[in-house]
Order: C-alpha cells, then structure tokens, then sequence
C-alpha cells in the first residue's frame, strides 16, 4: 500500500463540520500534516500505533478494571493523528472560556452569599434550591481571594458550521488533563520532528501554573505552605491522573487515612508525627469529602475537614458547592449571569437547552422527543442519557416515565452533530466525531489557560458519544503559535 | 514522609528483595534437582515458601516443573513471584510521586511481564533456567534502578531497612532448612555438591572458595552465613546495614520511636557479632536461629508501631 492510501477515500459527512477538510480540500492549517502522514508507509503508521499503546502500558498511564478478582490493565484509546486549532480559532476559545469563568465565580460566589442574581430574578430561585449540589453549608462561607473555581475543564463541540458551542461546564473535580500533557509526549515519541516543524504550543507549563496558583491560596501565616493533591486511592480510574500531577507539582499525594483534623485544624500522618496541610487540591467529590457532614458512609474522605475550611484553616480546590453552577439546568442561566455580571455580550455560544421542569418545554420536548438529547441535570460521564435519534421506541417509553417522575432532573437539546475529525483506524484514515476540553486555571492573578486540552473521540463509526465510559478515546490537541 | 508512604517504600523493598532470593533459591535448586535426584528434595523449599497442606505437596510431588509453576506463577499462593511482584508493583503505584518515575516503570514492566501468558507456557515446556534467569534479570534491573536513580532520603532508607531485614531472615531461613536436613549427622563426609547448591542459592560460593580453601565443611558454612562481613548475604552483613539506615532517621521528632528500634536493632547487632561457631552450638543452630528471626520481626511491629501506623 503506498503512503497516500492513507486519506484516499476519506468520507466526508455531510451536514458536518470536518476539522480536516474543507470540502475535498485539506485545511491549511493541516496541510503540513497530512503531506507528513502521507509521506509515511502505512505499516510504519500501524507500528507507531503499536510503539503507543507500549509507552502507555509500560508507563503505566494506564486504568485498573478489576474482573474475576484479578485487576487487568486498560489504556484510554488513543488516536495517533492530532487534532490541530489554529491561533485564531484558539483566541476565540481562550477569550470565550476565560468571560464564561469570571462569570460563574461571581455567581457562585453570589449564591452563597448576598443572592443578589436569585433575587434580581436572573437565575430562578426554585433551581438553585432544588439543585442536589446547592450546599447551604457553604452560605455565608468565605473562600481565599473569592475564588471558587480553580480549575475548569468546560467542554467545547463544534456544530455543522464550525461554530464553537459549549456543551457543558465541569467546576468540580474535571479530569483529563494528564492526558493532555501524556499525549503530547507520545507524540514526541511517535512523530520525531512533526511538533517543531508545525509550531505547536507547548503544554508542559500546566503544572508550574497550578502550583503557584495552590500556593497562593494558603492564609499566609506560614512560609512554606503544606500543599496536598487528596485522591480516593489506587482503585480511582483517575488515579494515574493524580499521581502524574502530584508528582508533576511535588506536592504530596494523600488519601483520606493520611489526614486527621484535630481543632479544626487539618493534618497529615508522617513518620515524624502530625504535620498541618494548608491547602488541598482534592479529587474527591463533595459528597465523600466528610462523612461527618455528607455521605456519612465515605472511607474517602476526612471527618470533620468541612469545620477546618468553613473557618479558614485550610484551603480546598475546587472550593466546596461548585455543583450548583455546572447543573445542567443551571447552564441555561450561564449567558444571562454573563451580561448580569460582567456587563457584555457571551462570546461562546450555549447550546439551545430545554428545561423539562417548565411544563411547555417540556411538552415540546416530549412531542419532538425523536430530534433531542435528554440528559439528567445532576449526572456526568454520559451515564443517564436518552439519545433521541438512535433510541428505541421502548426506551423512548421507559425514559419518558423517568422523566414525568421528576423533570427538573431532566434537560433537553436538539442533536449537535459534532464536528469530524480524521482518526486513523485500520488502516485507514477514517472521519470521527471528536469535542475539547481545555483547561482553565484561575488564580490570584487572574485566568491562564494552556494552549491545548484534552480532544475526546467517539471511537465507533457514527457515534456522538465521546466519554471515556462510552468507548471513546483520545487525541493530542494542538494549538499552533501562528 | 506520609506514614503511608514509608509503609509501602519498606513493603515494596522487601518484596522485592524476597522475590530475588526466591528466583535465585529456585534457579539453584532446579539446577541441583537435575544433578542427583536421589538425594534431592524440594520437600525444604515448599516448607520455607509454599502455604500447602500435605495433600498438595503431594499432589505436585516431586515434580519439578509442577513446583515451578506453583512458586513462580500460582495465584493462590501468597508467597509465589507472580503475588509479590504484583503487590510490590501495588504498593509502589501508591507512592509514585516518591520513588523516580525509573524506578515505577521497572517495577510496572516486571509486573507485565509476570502476567505475560508465554510465561507458564516457557515454565511448562521450555528451559527454566532460561526463564528464571529472564526474572532474575528484571529484579537485578529494579535493584540497579533504585541504586542509580532513588534519591538518597528518607525514602531509601526505609527501603533499605526493609531490604536488610528481608535478606536477613532468606539467609537465615535457607541455612535453616538446609542445615537441619543435616543436624543429626554433621560428621558424616560432606556431600560437596549439596554444600555448592547451598552457597550458590545465596551467590555465596565463590566467596566460599577463596576464603575458606578447605572444601566444604559445615562450620565453616555457618560462619560464611551467619559472620562474614565481606558477604553481602551473611545474616551480620544485613544487620549492619539495618544498622546503618535506620540510624539515618534520627530527627527531633518521633524521638521514642527512634530510640527503641535503635536499640532493638542494636541488641540483637551485637548478639550476632558477638556470637561464634561454636557459641551457636551450644545452643543449637535452629534455636538460635529462631531467635534472630524473632528479633527481626520484632523490630517490624515496633517500625509498624512507631513509624507506619496511620489508619
């Protein structure tokens, strides 16, 4: 097979953006690519593949899936041709990405105190209040510099024009960014030369940035801040993740059994006794954090750590509470908070979304149920979620029943077909449907966002599902300096 | 250091080190199984590293291979490589930001290689010195790793005490097993090739050689073993350097701590270095050899107590 086999034949979809093509001609910002691919003899793609998934395993990027008792090590699929932005497309994301999160930090700021936009009737009240991820244990708390949330993976999809939507906001405990560092690397690996010659933006900085911004929000009172990265241990499928960015940072990778709180004051367990940890960067959700306060049954997580960060002895990244901004029904609101508190116009758009707790969307909803994507307003990961297109009429019925239930649970948008972007499978250059997820980094000194992130594909021929959980893979994510 | 952490540095370092001597044990001993079946058994090496009942030792017999597969490779049992390699592998996952990312790959690699569905295959029907010496290699690989890249803290020394009690108690186990094989007929002509199979199993023979030039006599074996300080097997050797690393964890905290490990290790330091062939004698070298290994455990529970405890 020669070299340009690789994208003979390669189907565009129609009705779709193709990040690649633009109609039967490559893009020019993917030209050198594809001539560098093309250059390359299909078997030697096929063993930079093979060269992949080995760097993966023997690194041990790697998830655990326990079956039959005996843990078996998977890889998060990953797809050897990169997904490349250019410097303006990145400009709009960066510019887009940083208005949305000043918003939503005043807001949740706002909401835990003065409620201004509640009763401005910006935002309704009865939603915050039904809002499982609404903690009126956080009222009236003060976090350091008023910032709640420190990091931010906000989900970006590409609709049939290329426009960029925001699909979701994720202000809790967002994952993935490992992935954007470890991909890169592999790419170094597999593609000798290819980064360098296309200009990419380099990602490794991810780190250094969050450190600092960590470090910052200790009370000041010591001079050598503690600094944690808290995990829910070995089996967590993120865990990788947490190891890679503790030891990225230097920081200390605890587990709920290695802190204590004594006097509302937090402590870890070390060989040479107690020592007091200032600032902790968990990867635990809110409800696991303290047993004392919420799922009382979580081994995760540390009693009594809620008391030491309601009086300020320790701080907590993501702050506690941020659920009730990235409810799904909440995101409807997410445009007005932004002319409400920032006074300007949203430069990313929202994806058109129904409230099934109001009774004439929900009607319409219900009526055109073939045409839309319902999903649960307080579930993540593509779990809970009705594609209406792809769906059976049985399931169709048994949904609609979980809905009536309790539809403020549910939200709806019309099918966005997600943009396409060349994935190599089989052989073969083959069209995917792919999202991104840059990271966000907020700190005292405002909003950095590395270029890059993480680009998620939905492996399966046509599917619009790219979680992990969902058999999707991943890509390195390039964001060309010019 | 998290308490955690020094738990599982010192966990992670013991398996290994057992790991290593079990290979070695078993290279050896294969390699003498071949030589004189009449007089070999594995009967010792089962007792000392299997967990079966006397239905199942009888059940693999004699049967070199089968005790192979059941050392190496089987999952039920404990103490077989492939568990210790999997929890040592486990337990490093859980400290990776305080071990070199060097040292976790090795460990990550020998852990897919043990699970790596050729081995059985290879341990079934192929050479096993061939495969031993493939394992052998990976535990040289992890022990070369952690001298070249750990960086040289608290960390390390935890591992190091854990590495020195470790190979303290193989050393004291395997003279154990095989000397007691022979208690009742010490003056009987010494049968050379199993004295060679005896050092070899710890890399002791060459050493043997040079230094004692008399042919194989058992006092001779028990003073390589238990006294001589040039082997880095010999159970003093080991102590010295328990000794050694433990005493680099002196801090201003944890002081009681500190001080009664330092003084258990102290103790039975000295006992051993103040000890002869002939001492040993009077009390017998299985008794005094359960008391050295009892004192090693000790010394565990009190590291356990002071240091690791934290749930």
């Amino acid at each position: 097979m020669t070299a340009t086999d690789l994208f003979h034949k390669y189907p565009l979809i129609g009705n779709t953006w193709d990040e690649m093509y633009d109609e039967d001609r490559v893009r020019a910002h993917y030209q050198n690519v594809f001539n560098s691919l093309s250059s390359i003899p299909a078997d030697e793609l096929s063993k930079k593949e093979e060269l992949a998934r080995g760097l993966f395993m023997s690194q041990g990027i790697t998830f655990t899936v326990y079956s039959s008792g005996e843990g078996i090590e998977k890889i998060f699929p990953f797809d050897i041709i990169p997904r490349i932005i250019t410097a303006s497309e990145w400009d709009l994301i960066e510019r887009g990405i940083k208005q949305r999160l000043r918003a939503l930090n005043l807001f949740l700021k706002d909401v835990y105190h003065e409620q201004f936009s509640l009763k401005d009737g910006i935002v309704p009240i009865d939603l915050i209040y039904s809002c499982p991820h609404y903690l009126r244990e956080m009222q009236g708390v003060n976090v350091p510099h008023d910032i709640y949330v420190h990091i931010a993976g906000i989900d970006l999809i590409r609709d049939h024009d290329g426009t960029f939507y925001v699909l979701e906001d994720n202000l809790r405990t967002p994952s993935g960014v490992s992935y954007m560092i470890e991909n890169r690397e592999i790419t170094k690996r597999i593609f000798p030369d290819l980064i360098p010659q296309n200009y990419v933006r380099p990602v490794t900085q991810y780190p250094n940035i969050l450190y600092n911004n960590l470090m910052a929000l200790s009370h000041g009172q010591v001079s050598s801040p503690n600094v944690v990265l808290l995990t829910p241990g070995i089996y967590n499928s993120a865990y990788f993740e947490h190891t890679t960015l503790a030891r990225l940072m230097g920081i200390e990778l605890v587990e709920g059994r290695d802190l204590v709180v004594e006097n509302h004051k937090v402590y870890m367990k070390t060989t040479a006794g107690l020592r007091q940890v200032d600032v902790i960067y968990r990867r635990v959700d809110d409800d696991y954090l303290d047993p004392l306060v919420f799922n009382p049954t979580s081994v995760l997580g540390v009693s009594g750590i809620l008391s030491a960060y309601r009086k300020g002895n320790v701080a907590i990244v993501n702050a506690v509470g941020n659920g009730v901004a990235d409810d799904k029904a909440v995101y409807v609101y997410v445009p007005e908070m932004i002319r409400y508190y920032l006074n300007e116009e949203p430069i990313l758009k929202n994806i058109p979304t129904y409230q099934l707790g109001k009774p004439d969307e929900r009607e319409h909803v219900l009526k055109n149920i073939h045409k839309m994507v319902v999903k649960k307003t307080n579930e993540s990961g593509g779990y809970g979620m009705l594609m209406g297109h792809a769906a059976s009429e049985a399931e169709i019925e048994d949904y609609k029943k979980e809905i009536l239930k309790a539809p403020r649970q549910f939200i709806a948008q019309p099918v966005i077909s997600l943009s396409n972007a060349p994935c190599y499978i089989n052989g073969k250059a083959q069209p995917r449907r792919i999202d991104l997820r840059p990271f966000a980094l907020c700190g005292p000194n405002g909003i950095e966002i590395v270029p890059g992130g993480l680009t998620r594909v939905a492996l399966k021929e046509g599917s619009l599902v790219v979680n992990s959980s969902q058999g999707g893979g991943s890509k390195d994510t390039w964001v060309l300096a010019k | 250091m998290l308490s955690r952490v020094a738990d599982s540095l010192y966990w992670m370092s013991r398996y290994m080190e057992r790991t290593d001597s079990i290979l070695r044990m078993l290279k050896i001993n294969y390699a003498s199984s071949q030589d004189s079946p009449e007089d070999f058994s594995w009967e010792p090496v089962l007792r000392i590293f299997g967990n079966l009942d006397d239905e199942g030792a009888a059940a693999i017999d004699n049967n070199s291979r089968k005790i192979l597969q059941y050392i190496v490779l089987d999952r039920e049992n404990p103490n077989s490589v492939f568990n210790m390699v999997t929890i040592a592998r486990e337990n490093a996952r859980g400290v990776q930001d305080n071990i070199t990312t060097e040292l976790w790959k090795c460990l990550n690699e020998f852990y897919h290689v043990v699970r790596e569905e050729r081995l059985k295959y290879a341990l079934q029907y192929e050479d096993p010195v061939t495969v031993l010496d493939a394992l052998i290699k990976e535990c040289m690989i992890y022990f070369g790793v952690t001298d070249i890249t750990m960086f040289r803290g608290e960390g390390l020394c935890f591992m190091n005490v854990g590495k020195y009690m470790e190979r303290a108690i193989q050393s004291a186990d395997i003279l154990d097993v095989k000397l007691s094989n022979f208690s009742n007929e010490v003056d009987k002509p010494t049968d050379t090739a199993y004295w060679k199979y005896l050092l070899m199993s710890i890399s002791g023979y060459s050493l043997y050689l040079k230094r004692y030039q008399s042919g194989f006599e058992a006092r001779n074996i028990i003073d390589q073993v238990l006294f001589n300080v040039d082997f880095p097997r010999s159970v003093l050797y080991s102590l010295n350097q328990l000794h050694r690393y433990f005493e680099r964890l002196k801090s201003d905290q944890n002081t009681e701590g500190y001080a009664k490990v330092q003084f258990m290790i102290g103790k039975l330091r000295s006992k051993v270095q103040y000890s002869s062939v002939e001492s040993v004698s009077l009390i017998g070298l299985h008794d005094y050899l359960t008391e050295i290994t009892t004192e090693i455990d000790d010394i565990g529970s009190t590291l356990n107590k002071y240091y690791f405890a934290y749930s």
